[in-house]
C-alpha cells in the first residue's frame, strides 16, 4: 500500500467508512445514502456533493470501481486494495472501542 | 409590475458563500433565481417569497459526468440550475429538509470541494499573476517614461487586487480545515 493511500485513507473519515463498508456489496451513490441513514437510525445523512466527490475520488485511487450504469446511477463495488484499507479500519476501531472499554471498567 | 429583473453582482471565487445567501435573500423576497449570463447579471423572476437554500459545488468530473453527477443532486432533492464559471448551480426548498442541510456533510469535503476550486481557479490565476502582471510591472517601470509608469501602475493595482483572492482563499481554507480538527 502506497504513502498517498496511507495519509489519505487511515484513518478514514467516518463518512469514508460509511461509504466503503456499503460497497462490499454492488451498489449507486444515493442507495449508499439511504443505506447508510437506515443503518444508523437517520443520525448520518450523506449529502450529494460530499457523496459524488467521495466516490470518484475513492475510484480515481483504486479502493472501488465502477461496476454499470442503470438509470443515469453510476453503481460501484469495493477492489481488494478498498477491502484492505477497509480491514486495517475495522481493526483500528475494535481496538479503539475495547481500550475505550477497558479503561471505562477499571474506572469503576 | 415586472415579472422579470436582472441584478448585477460580482463575486471573487471564494466568495461563493456570499452568492448562495444573495440567492437565498432573494427567493426569500418572492424573486426566483433563473439565470445567471456571461455579463454577470443575475436574472430573476417574480414568486412566492420562499426559503430555499442555494449551494454551489465545484467539480470537473461532475461536469464532464452530467447526467450521472445531476441524477444523484436529484435523488436528494436538489434542483439544479446551470453551471458558471466552473460552478454548478443547486437549491431545495427549506422545508423538505431536516435540520440545516447543505450538499456537504462533513468538513473533509467541503476541504476536497475548495482543493478542487484551487486547482480549477486558482492555481491559473497564480501563474498570470507570476508570469504576466510581475513580470510587466517590473517591465514598465524600467521604461522611466510617463507611460511606462501608468501601465506599472495598472498592473500594481492588478497584482494587489490577485493578493487580496489568494489571501481570502487562504483565509476561507484555514477556517474549514480548523473546524475539522
Amino acid at each position: 500500500m502506497d504513502t498517498h493511500i496511507r495519509k489519505v485513507y487511515i484513518p478514514m473519515t467516518e463518512t469514508g467508512f460509511y461509504i466503503l463498508f456499503c460497497l462490499r456489496e454492488t451498489i449507486h451513490g444515493y442507495g449508499i445514502i439511504q443505506k447508510v441513514e437506515a443503518l444508523t437510525q437517520g443520525e448520518i445523512k450523506l449529502s450529494p456533493g460530499t457523496m459524488y466527490g467521495s466516490l470518484s475520488k475513492m475510484e480515481k485511487d483504486g479502493l472501488i470501481r465502477f461496476v454499470r450504469e442503470e438509470d443515469k446511477r453510476k453503481f460501484y463495488c469495493i477492489t481488494e486494495l478498498g477491502n484492505l484499507v477497509l480491514k486495517m479500519e475495522m481493526k483500528r476501531i475494535e481496538r479503539l472501542y475495547r481500550t475505550m472499554k477497558e479503561a471505562h471498567e477499571n474506572e469503576k | 409590475m415586472k415579472n422579470n429583473k436582472i441584478k448585477f453582482r460580482f463575486f471573487t471565487i471564494p466568495q461563493w458563500r456570499q452568492e448562495e445567501q444573495f440567492l437565498r435573500r432573494e427567493h426569500n423576497n418572492g424573486w426566483k433565481f433563473t439565470q445567471l449570463n456571461a455579463l454577470i447579471c443575475y436574472h430573476f423572476e417574480k414568486c412566492e417569497p420562499e426559503d430555499v437554500v442555494y449551494q454551489l459545488d465545484y467539480n470537473p468530473d461532475g461536469r464532464t459526468h452530467k447526467a450521472e453527477y445531476v441524477q444523484i443532486f436529484r435523488d436528494c432533492g436538489w434542483e439544479y440550475l446551470q453551471d458558471y464559471a466552473g460552478y454548478s448551480y443547486f437549491r431545495k426548498p427549506a422545508f423538505k429538509m431536516d435540520g440545516n442541510e447543505e450538499i456537504f456533510s462533513d468538513n473533509s469535503s467541503k476541504l476536497d470541494f475548495m482543493r478542487r476550486v484551487f486547482k480549477g481557479r486558482i492555481l491559473p490565476l497564480i501563474s498570470i499573476f507570476l508570469c504576466i502582471i510581475i513580470p510587466q510591472m517590473l517591465f514598465q517601470l524600467h521604461l522611466k517614461n510617463i507611460y511606462g509608469r501608468i501601465f506599472a501602475g495598472i498592473f500594481a493595482g492588478l497584482g494587489v487586487l490577485y493578493l487580496i483572492l489568494f489571501l481570502q482563499f487562504t483565509i476561507q481554507f484555514l477556517k474549514y480545515r480548523k473546524t475539522q480538527k
